[in-house]
Parts: C-alpha cells; structure tokens; sequence
C-alpha cells in the first residue's frame, strides 16, 4: 500500500517521514527543502506500507514546480496522511479539505503540537475529528511525541463524507471549522518578534545578514583549523610509524612504494607532498578537508534549523536580482559551499529554466566546495590573508558579474520571490545532529573512494610520464598565460576528478605566491569535479550544460590570464 | 481608500481587497492566508527595490515589490479619525 505525506510548506512532513520510516532525509526550518519525492517504508504489524515524503504544496492545482510533482502523486497514493501545522490550521485546512474531496482515506496529523500549545493555541480535537470525518492525531514529530497513536490510527483512515465546494466556499468552510474548534490568544510582542523585524529591517536587516555570514565564515576557518591541526597530530603520532614501517618494509622506493608511500622527501614521509594513498590519499580528505567540512555543515545546519536562511534571502534580494535570480537562491549557493553537488540541486526550487541555468553556472564556476576550499586555506594561509583575500575578491567579482551579464543576455523569466517566513525555532538538537551526521557521512561515502582513485591516478600519471606529455601540450596555456609551471597541468586534469586532490599536487611545486594564486583561483573556476557536472547534466539537460561549459572556458582564461597579468603588473 | 500594499505605511495595518495579477498568483497568496477580507500588517521592506514583509495570522510572508503593487488593499481606520 502507498502512503502519502502530504500538506503545506514546512509542517514537518519530513521529520515525520524520517519518524515513520527511520529512513533518513534532510529537515530544516524552512519551505521547499524537499523538491523530489522521497520514499521509504514503514512496517506496520504484518504489512510493509510504502510511505512518500510529497514536496509541500497549499494547493492541489499546481501553482509551481514542487507543487505539480504533488498533484501529480495523489493519483498514485492510497492513504493519505495530511500534515497540518496546528498553529497556523485555518489555511492549513483549505488543503485537508481539498484532501478529502478527492475521496482518498485520509489521515490528519496536527504536527507542531508542542508549539501551537506554546503559543497558547487550543484545538479540541475530537469536534475536529467530528467535523473533517476523518481521525486527528496531534503530533510533535520533532520529539517524536504522538508518533506511536499517528501509526496505530492509520488503519481508521477512511473517506470523508464532505460534499464538493470550491472556490471562496472551500476557504469559507475552513475558517469555520477553524472557528468551531480553535481557541487562540490576542498574540503579545515577543522577543522573538523583535527578532523577526531586526532581521528583516531595512537597515539593520543587512548589517545583521553581513554580522551573522562573517562570524559563520570565521568560525569554519578558525575552528576548521583547530580541528586540522588536532588531526594532523594524531596523523603524525599514530600514522606515521605504521606508514613509516610499511615504507621501510618495501625498502624506500619501487613502484608500489611510490603508488602506497608515495615519495620520500629528504628521506622521510610527507603527508601533504608525498602523494602515496596511505600517505597524502587519507591525510587530504581525513586531516585536511574533514574539519572544515564538519565546521561548515556544523553552522550552516543551525542556521538552517533556526530558520534564518529565508530571511537572509529577504535580505540580499535586491542584490541577487540584479543576477537575475531571487533572494532564495542564496540557499543554493549555502549549500553549494559546502558541496557543489547538493548546491545544484536544491536549484531546483527555482521555477525557471533562466533561473536555474544561473545558479547551476555559478555555483559550477564561481562558489567553490568546501573541499577545495579547505585546501586552498592550508596553500596560501600560510603566506598570510592576502593571497586569499585575493582568491575570495576574484570569486566574488566574478560571481557578481557573471549572474549580471547573463541576466542581461538570457531570454526568459525571472520571477519575483513570495515566501513564508517561517518563526524562528531553538534548534532540535537530535535531528540537528543527526542532519550533521548524515552529511559527515555523504562526503566520507562520496570523496574517500574519488580521493583515493584521484591520488592513484597521479601516480600512474607521473610514472607513464602522461603528466610531461599534458604538460607540453598545455604549455602554451598553462605557462603562457597563467605563467605556472608546467607541471600544474597535472593538477587540472586530476581536477575532473577531486578538486582537492587537484590543489594538493600544487604544494610540492614550489610556486611562488602570485602563481598560487593564478592556480588556486583557476582550479576553482575550471570544471567542477565530474560528480557536479553529472548533476549539472541532470538538472539543466545538456544542451545547457554546454553552453555552462563554454561559458565556463572563457570565464577560465579571462580570469586566470588577466589575475596573472595584473599580479605580475602589480609586483605581488 | 483603497492602495496597493506597496503604498501602505510601515506597522500599518490594511484589509486584504483584491489581487490584480494572475489567477496563479492569486491562489499562491491564498495559500499563504493572503486573500480577501485578511487582516494584514507591514512589517518592513528592503532598500533598491527588494522585498515588502507582512504579517498575516500571525506568521511573516515576504513578496517582491511588482506583486506588492498588485495587491490591493484598505488600511484600517486609525482611532480618532
């Protein structure tokens, strides 16, 4: 049997998903964090149910893109489990009744219980029952509470016997059961008000979006560092002898050696530059990457749990449309940071073709992933801020006039954002951490095995001599125009397939800083790794990823032809 | 008098008239408990034509300035007036 989710934006349909199923999928504080269904199963007693997660909708005739996949699942589901958000029920009934006319059995789960009672709200359940015809569960599916009575009810799901209304009656009939069974309270000012207009104020709005982004950014630095630095210890303590054995077992040199230890430098192991897969193959992504990605998924999930990314999209607006893309879209180009693959993804909210070919292109060539960044950091954070103040100002730049250069260019729509502001909420630790924990573990999954492959791949490279080979043919490109060394070509080519492998094989050239720079800055502009760029194919379909990719090449030599001409004019 | 909502002042409270866009739009905003005969309040808007923030049944909804222009509305008597 199929079971559907089903209500409006941000009620809570996916931490009841993730309750029913013990399936785990990503929650957060607000609308549109589930675009695709997703589904999982549910064994109840001898029956396995199969449950989807439908993406919110307020409305079963489709007004936008989530809403059409919604409309187009009812027909395909046999019990349905309305998810209303007991503090705001009136508008949430408009589409429990909608629900019930389509005479599928029906299930009403009152989610967000706990805060509806906090905020004074009361709901006698059983009128509500009596009213709709059809079981009422409260549930808090955050804590879990009402779980239990919402699963063992779900075989009283049947047909509603409400007659077709539509129009202004369907809204008429939902204020008044609303009425009949709701006592809420004249709402006081709360310090959470205050907060709701100091985020959003016209002045005070900006400069606390630019407070809350530079205190984000400097804690994944400097915690991401502080964690680095305790890996790295336990690296050298612990994994270094065994390494150190392994070599010493295999006489210091060959070419398994050199594929597992890698190179010795100056007679011992270096896990930045020896570029072994015991060596620099598990140092990048365990030591390196890790912490910064841990830091970064630690904050932004509590930004998004408090529900303050809408806001910080109300805010920046007007700037982002003049990218051609709504205030939104900030929450593609979040997730982008920490990797491109989701980034991309969550365009998807985005109801144009214009829209989300913008996104897709900048996050591909101007937002880099948090595993390239945490490289770069450790390149040229040793020379001091300047270098990647430089990096991070070319990226911004870039950013900024590519989304205005294709906004002017590309036909099509962009339209304006409409978006509930959800309140804001105590992050739920649980789920918090569990959201953190399943991130940690998509990019463990996802970058270890390509980390590995990537760090293999060099080897066999330098030792077939195709690095020498690419690097004569790029030559004219690579030294020419960036004015790297040859070698760097290297680099560019691994880059396909991990960026932060790709921005290790820079630490062992001894390049000066304005080519770590030039090489940096590139690296992160040219081609995303291939696990973004099949998602890029999915998404935008490739006639589009085409011309990304064009776009892409000349935005490349642009910029890395031009930051080389201007540092070398410059003297830096 | 009846304005657009982009005409209504700040911590001005209105009553929900009509909306002059399209029925798509339209049934959006309802969605959102924007709709006809609604109490609304604004809250705040952003500088160089960003969006207007309104609270309505007690949650916050934001909406670029081109729908706030469509959205037609009555502010509410002010006391003594």
């Amino acid at each position: 049997m199929r079971v559907l989710l089903m209500g409006n934006p941000n009620v809570g349909k996916s931490a009841i998903f993730s309750r029913l199923t013990g399936s785990h999928v990503v929650v957060s504080n607000y609308a549109g964090t589930t675009v695709e269904y997703t589904r999982g199963f549910l064994q109840l007693e001898e029956r396995e149910l199969e449950v989807i997660d439908v993406p919110g909708t307020y409305d079963l005739e489709p007004t936008n893109r989530a809403e059409t996949v919604a409309s187009e699942m009812i027909a395909g589901g046999e019990l349905i489990i309305n998810v209303v958000d007991a503090s705001h029920l009136e508008r949430s009934l408009h589409l429990t009744l909608q629900l019930l006319l389509t005479g599928k059995p029906v299930v009403v789960a009152l989610n967000m219980w706990d805060e509806a009672q906090k905020a004074g709200i009361t709901i006698d359940t059983a009128r509500l029952e009596q009213l709709l015809g059809v079981p009422v569960v409260p549930t808090c599916a955050l804590t879990g509470d009402g779980m239990v009575v919402l699963k063992s009810r779900l075989q009283e799901a049947r047909s509603s016997s409400l007659v077709s209304e539509n129009g202004a009656s369907l809204w008429q009939k939902a204020v008044d059961i609303g009425q009949k069974v709701q006592r809420a309270p004249e709402r006081a000012s709360t310090f959470r008000d205050n907060l709701d207009h100091t985020t959003v104020h016209p002045v005070l709005g900006p400069v606390f979006a630019l407070f809350v982004l530079l205190l984000s950014f400097g804690f994944v630095a400097y915690f991401g560092n502080f964690l680095h630095e305790m890996l790295e210890w336990v690296f050298e303590l612990l994994w270094l002898p065994v390494a150190a054995w392994v070599s010493g077992l295999m006489g210091g040199a060959g070419m398994l050696h050199d594929i597992l230890i890698g190179t010795l430098i100056a007679g011992e192991i270096h896990f930045e530059e020896s570029f072994g897969l015991l060596t620099t193959g598990l140092y990048i992504p365990l030591a390196v990457v890790l912490p910064y990605i841990f830091s970064f998924y630690l904050v932004l999930s509590i930004l998004e749990d408090i529900g303050y990314l809408p806001r910080l999209g109300v805010v920046v607006d007007a700037l982002m449309q003049r990218l051609g893309i709504h205030g939104l879209s900030i929450v593609p180009m979040m997730l982008g940071i920490g990797c491109n693959v989701p980034g991309v993804m969550a365009g998807r909210m985005l109801e144009t073709r214009k829209e989300r070919f913008i996104v897709g292109t900048l996050i591909a060539i101007a937002v880099p992933c948090m595993a390239q960044q945490a490289m770069v950091i450790g390149l040229l954070g040793q020379a001091g801020l300047s270098g990647l103040a430089i990096v991070y100002g070319t990226l911004f730049v870039l950013w900024m006039a590519m989304g205005a250069i294709m906004n002017h260019f590309l036909k099509g729509e962009s339209p304006e954002m409409l978006i509930d502001l959800p309140p804001y909420r105590m992050p739920y630790w649980e789920s918090l951490w569990k959201k953190i924990y399943m991130r940690m573990n998509g990019f463990i999954r996802s970058a270890l095995p390509y980390v590995l492959l990537g760090v293999f791949i060099v080897n066999l490279f330098y030792t077939l001599g195709v690095i020498g080979y690419i690097s004569q043919v790029f030559a004219p490109v690579i030294t020419g125009l960036f004015g790297l060394p040859g070698e760097a070509g290297g680099a560019l080519i691994v880059g396909f397939l991990r960026k932060d492998v790709a921005v290790g094989m820079l630490a062992p050239l001894g390049m000066e800083l304005n080519q770590l720079i030039v090489a940096s800055v590139v690296l992160m502009v040219y081609f995303p790794c291939i696990a973004t760029f099949v998602v890029l194919f999915k998404e935008l379909g490739l006639r589009d990823l085409l011309k990304l990719t064009v776009i892409m090449i000349l935005v490349v030599i642009i910029t890395g032809g031009g930051l080389h001409l201007l540092l070398q004019a410059t003297g830096f | 008098m009846y304005k657009s909502l982009i005409e209504l002042d700040l911590k001005e409270e209105a009553e929900v008239i009509a909306f002059n866009g399209s029925s798509l739009m339209n049934r959006r905003l309802e969605g959102m408990g924007i709709r006809q005969g609604k109490k609304i309040l604004r809250i705040s808007s952003q500088y160089i034509r960003g969006p207007v923030i309104i609270s309505v049944d007690g949650h916050q909804a934001a909406m670029g300035r081109g729908m706030a222009t469509k959205l037609i509305v009555k502010p509410a008597e002010r006391n003594g007036v």
